[in-house]
């Protein structure tokens, strides 16, 4: 019963349209485990999540060889059943607080909502959990911000009540994407720290989904957590996020830690990969990066590398030194 | 470029009743630009920088304080008479502004060729073919390739469209670009490649940049001068060394010690800010940070502190000595 693992996900798959956003992601979360998730823009790390909770409707395509969630197949539930666990066991929160949260009702109320409908809570009881979980999200003078609306409140503000909303049934899985992003850098710092308290206190997983490399190595660090980076709709390096920003093994990962200022100390210029993301019309045949990377070989332009102990490339970069001096 | 206690207040109605709130989005901010350098506006949400970006290109006259580009006073012509003079025009032309959201700054109906070479039609006498010529070799310039110029943006990733929209304010050749959170919608790897080409640009034409992020890592890549500012005021400001290196404001510090750093070993000492920015229709007396502050003082609650030099930069805080 321990060893199962909370999550497993198995060749997942999303398009649209005919065009791959995940294409054959695998993803394992072991109970009260955090893992985050790193990529750019078109990485497909926010719609494999979305696959998860059920929020990719017609015409976007979800397939996966195993979905499987505290021993649920998700992919085997009726909708119905489906509905009682997420947004109960599993819950979700999203970038822009003031988008996501209903404009037409008051914060109190969308949190009443979710406690009525999942626990079937009502009276002083749903009253003092609302309260309570504004006081967990450290919502200051909860009891005056239950009757505000989003628009009332700040970004900051709004987000904590998401994560009320989210918290509501204690969940075993929280997936945050971009909590942060559109946040203030001295709110984001509060927000992150409240998540790791929560994940500590409740013992509950969390995937955290973000672009910014150091917002997911603060947080993989404090909780001896995982990180995966995605490109284009695959993973193609996880590890621990010491021996990922120490030593990258995929040139994707080695990349966009070059590219940060800090790791530019001095120099006019920042290190940049050329070309962009393939999209719908040039996705290549071999690697997805091999069009962009500095180490592509002809293997690279005619086959896909699978994922191998933890790094989706033929000539990994711990390596490829050797290799690429080879080569010439 | 050189602003002089620069302010800006704005009437918020508060409804038939009451007398209608004044925002003083902007209270005093000076600072000295010279040509090639690049002066960084860091602050979080209420701080007045975008409020600033509207005064120094000259959108928004300001209520106070002065502003003088090239060595001429921008504010002279402020009104609407004194704007359709030539002076006028000429000095508008020296400022140039680069927006956040690349989706939404460049005109949808207009090709890219169009869009660049709007600033030269409306301001210059060249003829068709010289404004095309222009047109391609500032394409050029900006690492996009000709057949680009009849496109629409739509056509075009948000990387390349801040391309385009840097292409469009250098067009006139600008003695000062305000670039406002140029690269916060991009991603990282093209974050880099922008970023690269607003530092070629400034070597190879000398242009000043009023940047304004809340990027603090992006900050310490472009910036020779920073300037801190909170609740419409700067709160520290100075060389970038200094004021990122040895912050001496508390706001500064606390700043500073909330990015979130890749290496432990690199990380500052975190300093938990309690609550959040207050309203500026609603200031707090004294220092308007003393509501977060973790030292506040007495004497914090009831005077302002000004600027005053200490340690190489300017400092607005009771607690730091000269």
């Amino acid at each position: 019963m321990a060893d199962q693992a909370l999550l497993r996900i198995r060749n997942l798959k999303v398009s649209f349209a005919g065009f791959t956003a995940v294409d054959g992601v695998d993803l394992d979360l072991q109970a009260g485990q955090m893992l985050g998730i790193v990529g750019e823009s078109g990485s497909g790390k926010s719609v494999s999540m979305m696959a998860l909770m059920g929020l990719i409707d017609p015409p976007g395509q979800v397939s996966a060889d195993l979905l499987q969630f505290d021993g649920h197949d998700l992919l085997r539930l009726s909708p119905a059943q489906r509905r009682r666990l997420i947004g109960k066991d599993t819950a979700m929160v999203f970038q822009d607080a003031q988008n996501s949260l209903n404009p037409s009702l008051t914060v109190g109320d969308q949190v009443r909502e979710v406690l009525r409908l999942h626990l079937g809570l009502r009276g002083s009881a749903l009253e003092d959990r609302v309260l309570q979980l504004f006081q967990q999200v450290e919502i200051p003078a909860p009891a005056t911000r239950l009757d505000a609306y989003p628009h009332q409140l700040s970004g900051g503000m709004n987000q904590r009540v998401m994560i009320a909303m989210a918290m509501a049934c204690q969940p075993r899985l929280l997936i945050a994407d971009e909590p942060t992003t559109a946040l203030d850098v001295t709110i984001q710092a509060q927000v992150m720290a409240l998540l790791l308290r929560l994940q500590q206190e409740q013992g509950m997983a969390l995937v955290l989904i973000t672009h910014d490399l150091a917002v997911v190595a603060e947080m993989a660090q404090a909780s001896a957590g995982r990180v995966a980076v995605m490109y284009a709709g695959q993973v193609v390096e996880t590890g621990t996020a010491d021996a990922l920003f120490e030593h990258p093994r995929h040139p994707y990962t080695a990349a966009l830690l070059a590219a940060l200022p800090e790791h530019n100390r001095g120099a006019r210029r920042l290190s940049t990969l050329p070309g962009i993301v393939p999209g719908k019309l040039d996705r290549p045949a071999g690697c997805l990066l091999a069009p962009r990377c500095g180490y592509a070989q002809a293997r690279c332009q005619q086959e896909r590398p699978a994922l191998v102990e933890g790094v989706r490339c033929f000539f990994p970069l711990a390596t490829a030194t050797a290799a690429g001096a080879a080569h010439g | 470029m050189q602003a002089s206690q620069l302010s800006r207040h704005y009437r918020v109605s508060q409804g038939l009743w009451r007398a209608p709130a004044i925002v003083k989005a902007l209270a005093g901010v000076s600072f000295s630009l010279p040509a090639g350098r690049t002066l960084a506006v860091v602050g979080e949400s209420g701080c007045g920088k975008s409020t600033l970006a509207r005064q120094l290109t000259l959108v928004e006259a300001p209520s106070g304080g002065s502003l003088h580009i090239g060595g001429q006073e921008a504010l002279a012509a402020a009104t609407a008479s004194q704007r359709n003079t030539e002076a006028w025009r000429q000095m508008r032309r020296q400022v140039q502004m680069v927006f956040q959201n690349p989706y939404a700054s460049l005109n949808p109906r207009k090709t890219i060729a169009s869009a660049l070479a709007e600033p030269l039609l409306i301001n210059t006498t060249l003829s068709a073919a010289e404004r095309q010529e222009q047109v391609l070799q500032m394409l050029k310039r900006v690492g996009l390739r000709p057949e680009h110029a009849q496109r629409y943006p739509h056509m075009f990733s948000g990387g390349q469209r801040q391309r385009v929209a840097v292409a469009r304010a250098m067009m006139l050749q600008p003695a000062v670009v305000v670039a406002d959170e140029p690269t916060s919608a991009l991603d990282l790897s093209i974050q880099a490649q922008i970023l690269n080409l607003f530092m070629d640009l400034q070597d190879s034409t000398g242009t000043a940049y009023v940047f304004i992020s809340h990027n603090l890592s992006v900050v310490e890549h472009v910036a020779h001068e920073v300037m801190v500012m909170y609740l419409g005021a700067a709160v520290e400001h100075g060389p970038k060394a200094a004021v990122l290196g040895q912050p001496l404001h508390p706001y500064t510090q606390a700043l500073l010690g909330a990015v979130p750093v890749l290496k432990a070993a690199d990380r500052k000492p975190r300093i938990a800010l309690q609550g959040e920015t207050p309203s500026p229709l609603n200031p707090p007396s004294g220092c308007s940070f003393h509501t977060r502050c973790p030292l506040t003082q007495p004497r914090c609650k009831t005077e302002t502190p000004l600027l005053r030099q200490v340690a190489g930069r300017q400092v607005a805080c009771h607690l730091v000595q000269g």
